[in-house]
């Protein structure tokens, strides 16, 4: 796409997008390590997590400011004014990412006096969504909606691993009573991992918007691919 | 789209030698605003005048293709053209009210096409133009008063009370606000929105904004090709063509 005519413009527009990469980096990292610390109950990670979602706070505030700033400025158009729309949306859901991520290190260091031990397939959980929003990070940084479309279809695998581990720790929980202040954490770890592939999803519907113009969201898988094939014209 | 008010088919437009408009196919749609963007020299000016014919009058000037008008082609040789502009009203980019009083600014045009005589038949003429163009309550008490005596943006409300005296259907504004400031603006992007209820409105302007803010539909040319013509905010988020993109996000080259 040619520049525009005021590069101030460009240069704007290219800050906030490495702000909302820098935002989605510190997120990536806080989902590995805030899974890190429960199963490897590590205490410093955890708190050292805890204190790293502030960084991720302030940089809402941030990006915030600086499409208020070009919404005032510049009052952008066409795929300028998608970006700046969808941006708003894609910073909301990261600083979302960043607090789930942060409550599983809080949900371990409050479970010191009792710390799970059986963690099911938390682990391979946690792989998997960081894998989602890694992909969804590299397609807002590139503008690929096919990768997008790849982030949205494999989100139900997710909730399907979820289900699978809630059903796991319910059986524990109702074999020996004692399991059930432990399988109640696992759960809710899983369920916050549940919830940012989520986000991860609704971060690559907004790429969609960005780069194509089509709100996809709530609208079946097979019925976007359609909307995104049809305007190949 | 709303029934058609003007069609145009494959308008081509020569000044001399040099091609302005390279066959243009749109419809205009019955109360409706209608804007037309693109940058200087694009030929949307020139598309507009050819509206109500006022091209006619440059030497040189020659067009091929169709223009109808509810269905009427108004190049055909027995259209009157001073009827046809009591039909298609035009409103200029520097308002330029008749050095006469503010009621003969309205009174003239009804009294030379008979649609009034003198008297309570043209004062209420006058004031109901005067009221549509949402300016009666500041001019009422000085009727008798010179039309330029008055600020910018009355004026040009004046000017288009005098369009709409004459109870056009469609009215032309080659950007009516350029010459105006914001506060005169809003009042007469305000009145078109009025307006639009009971006439056609197509509208030159070089404020994208102003475009975004007040027309239904939108049509952005460029080096005298219609490039892209669509719903008004269907053309601000989602345009359809890269050269729209591009001038709509101010990547002018």
């Amino acid at each position: 796409m040619p520049q525009h005519t005021i590069k101030r413009f460009d240069e704007e527009l290219d800050k906030l997008k490495e702000l909302v990469l820098a935002m989605g980096g510190l997120v990536e990292r806080a989902i590995g390590n805030a899974v890190q610390s429960m199963l490897e109950q590590d205490e410093a990670l955890a708190k050292a997590t805890i204190e790293q979602d502030k960084e991720i706070n302030a940089l809402e505030i941030e990006c915030d400011e600086m499409t208020r700033d070009i919404l005032v400025r510049r009052q952008p158009a066409a795929g300028d004014l998608r970006f700046i729309l969808g941006i708003i949306k894609v910073v909301t859901d990261l600083e979302r990412m960043g607090d789930l991520a942060a409550g599983i290190s809080k949900a371990m260091l409050n479970a010191q006096s009792n710390p799970p031990k059986n963690f099911s397939n938390l682990d391979i959980m946690g792989e998997k969504v960081q894998k989602q929003v890694k992909r969804t990070l590299n397609a807002l940084s590139r503008g690929d909606t096919d990768l997008s479309m790849k982030v949205i279809g494999k989100d139900q695998g997710i909730d399907k691993l979820y289900k699978r581990m809630y059903r796991e720790m319910l059986t524990y929980m109702l074999e020996d009573p004692r399991e059930i202040s432990s399988s109640i954490i696992v759960s809710n770890v899983a369920k916050n991992l549940e919830r940012i592939s989520d986000h991860a999803t609704n971060i690559s519907e907004m790429v969609v918007y960005i780069a194509r113009g089509h709100d996809i969201r709530h609208v079946e898988h097979e019925a976007a691919e359609k909307m995104l094939s049809g305007d190949d014209s | 789209m709303k029934t058609p008010k003007i069609s145009i088919h494959d308008l081509k437009l020569w000044y001399g030698e040099s091609e302005a408009l390279h066959g243009i196919d749109v419809e205009f749609a019955e109360n409706q605003v209608t804007a037309l963007i693109g940058p200087s020299g694009c030929g949307k000016s020139t598309l507009l005048r050819c509206l109500n014919r006022m091209n006619d009058r440059i030497s040189g000037c020659r067009i091929e293709g169709e223009i109808l008008l509810d269905g009427d082609d108004i190049y055909a040789p027995e259209v009157d053209v001073v009827q046809l502009r009591t039909h298609v009203g035009m409103v200029f980019q520097k308002p330029n009210p008749f050095p006469k009083s503010i009621y003969e600014n309205v009174a003239y045009a009804p009294r030379i096409h008979g649609l009034a005589d003198k008297g309570s038949d043209m004062d209420e003429v006058v004031e109901t133009a005067l009221r549509r163009a949402s300016i009666w309550n500041e001019v009422k008490d000085k009727l008798n008063t010179p039309g330029t005596s008055l600020s910018g943006g009355q004026q040009q409300r004046l000017c288009i009370a005098r369009t709409i005296a004459v109870k056009p259907n469609v009215i032309l504004m080659d950007e009516p606000c350029s010459a105006l400031d914001p506060i005169a603006t809003a009042k007469i992007e305000e009145l078109i929105d009025e307006l639009k209820g009971e006439f056609t409105i197509i509208m030159v302007t070089h404020s994208m904004q102003q475009a975004a803010r007040i027309s239904d539909q939108t049509a952005f040319f460029y080096m005298g090709d219609l490039i892209e013509f669509g719903e008004t905010g269907k053309i601000f988020t989602q345009p359809a063509k890269q050269q729209t993109e591009d001038y709509i996000t101010g990547r002018f080259g």
